[in-house]
């Protein structure tokens, strides 16, 4: 039998109740235990309960007691494709490791903006600049990879913390844009100057923007 | 606690979202353990350590597949809520 096949042995309506444990399919439809397909409220009929046998409060001989029907015919080896990429995102994780730029970078760039502020010293508020763009640049590469642990690793799952993360993201980028856009429309950054304010005030925006989708990046790898 | 029956929907629809990202964010710790015991039980040198380490991979896949369970019963009655 195939997995598919034993998928319609589900103990409802009269049917026969199997299910697969180690590659092997057992006709439970006899057992008290397994009324109408469903076992202890958790389990049913037509499933593979090899997984779940560490989970139960009893060991494997119980299957001594119910009839073997036969072994599975695997067409393909029963493996999820996402289990390669999983292995590859575990062995690099790639998002923990590219979100130091733009969270470094960025907060660095902060700091230079407003010891130009202070000290009107232009080799600062140059630095500022170069760091927005290296630093928003830097946003991409951890949006990137972090929709990425969210497609392999979660499955897509769109949850508070997850719609934060996007939304927030979203919102960074557009700020780092406009401060980009508003930089170079500024000409010779002298202050008094508009687009220099717009400037400063969406590279400001940006550091709390940031902090929250890191925030909430913690959250999930420390869950509480 | 108040129970699930106790709530209006939205709070249950509140309340079932809360539930599924506490679930979702336990698997890939639980696949993480797992593959931290099966990479100890290649590395040990006793059959004791071997077994035991083995057993405990075991309860973490275990532990997997039952939030994998709970997960997918939590989407359908969220399903069953947004669209009754
Ligand atoms: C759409 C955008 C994003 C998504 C979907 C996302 C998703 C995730 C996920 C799934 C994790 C858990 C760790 C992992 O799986 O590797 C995480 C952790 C984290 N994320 Fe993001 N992320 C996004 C953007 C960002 C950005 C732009 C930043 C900061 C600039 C950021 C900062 C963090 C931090 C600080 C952590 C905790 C890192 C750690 O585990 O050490 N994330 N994020």
């Amino acid at each position: 039998m195939k997995r598919e096949d034993v998928k319609e042995f589900n103990g409802e309506n009269g049917k026969p109740a199997y299910i697969i444990f180690k590659g092997k399919v057992y006709d439970v439809t006899e057992s008290r235990l397994w009324k109408n397909g469903k076992h202890m409220g958790r389990h049913k009929a037509g499933g593979d309960m090899t997984d779940f046998i560490s989970m139960a409060p009893h060991d494997e001989k119980v299957l001594d007691k119910v009839k073997y029907v036969c072994d599975i015919e695997e067409d393909i080896p029963k493996e999820d494709p996402k289990e390669k990429w999983r292995n590859l995102y575990r062995r690099y994780h790639p998002h923990p490791i590219f979100i130091h730029f733009p969270m470094g970078v960025l907060y660095f760039g902060v700091f230079m903006l407003f010891l130009f502020l202070i000290f009107k010293i232009s080799e600062f508020e140059r630095t500022a600049y170069y760091a927005l763009l290296f630093g928003g640049t830097s946003v991409f590469p951890a949006v990137i990879t972090g929709l990425m642990s969210w497609y392999i690793n979660y499955d897509r799952t769109l949850t508070e913390i997850f719609k934060n993360k996007i939304i927030y993201s979203s919102f960074l980028i557009l700020l780092v844009i406009n401060a980009v856009v508003a930089r170079v429309l500024s000409g010779n950054q002298e202050e008094g100057n508009l687009w220099f304010y717009i400037y400063a005030i969406s590279y400001l925006l940006a550091i709390p923007v940031m902090t929250f989708v890191a925030y909430n990046g913690g959250r999930i790898t420390w869950p509480d | 606690m108040a129970g699930l029956n106790d709530m209006n929907k939205q709070e249950k629809i509140k309340a079932i979202e809360e539930m599924i990202q506490i679930v979702l964010l336990r698997i890939p710790k639980e696949i993480e353990a797992m593959h931290f015991y099966i990479k100890a039980a290649e590395k040990s040198t006793t059959d004791e350590a071997k077994n035991l380490f083995i057993a405990l991979a075991q309860q973490e896949k275990g532990h997997e597949a039952e939030l994998r369970r709970i997960l997918n019963d939590l989407k359908q009655q969220l399903m069953e809520l947004k669209n009754g």
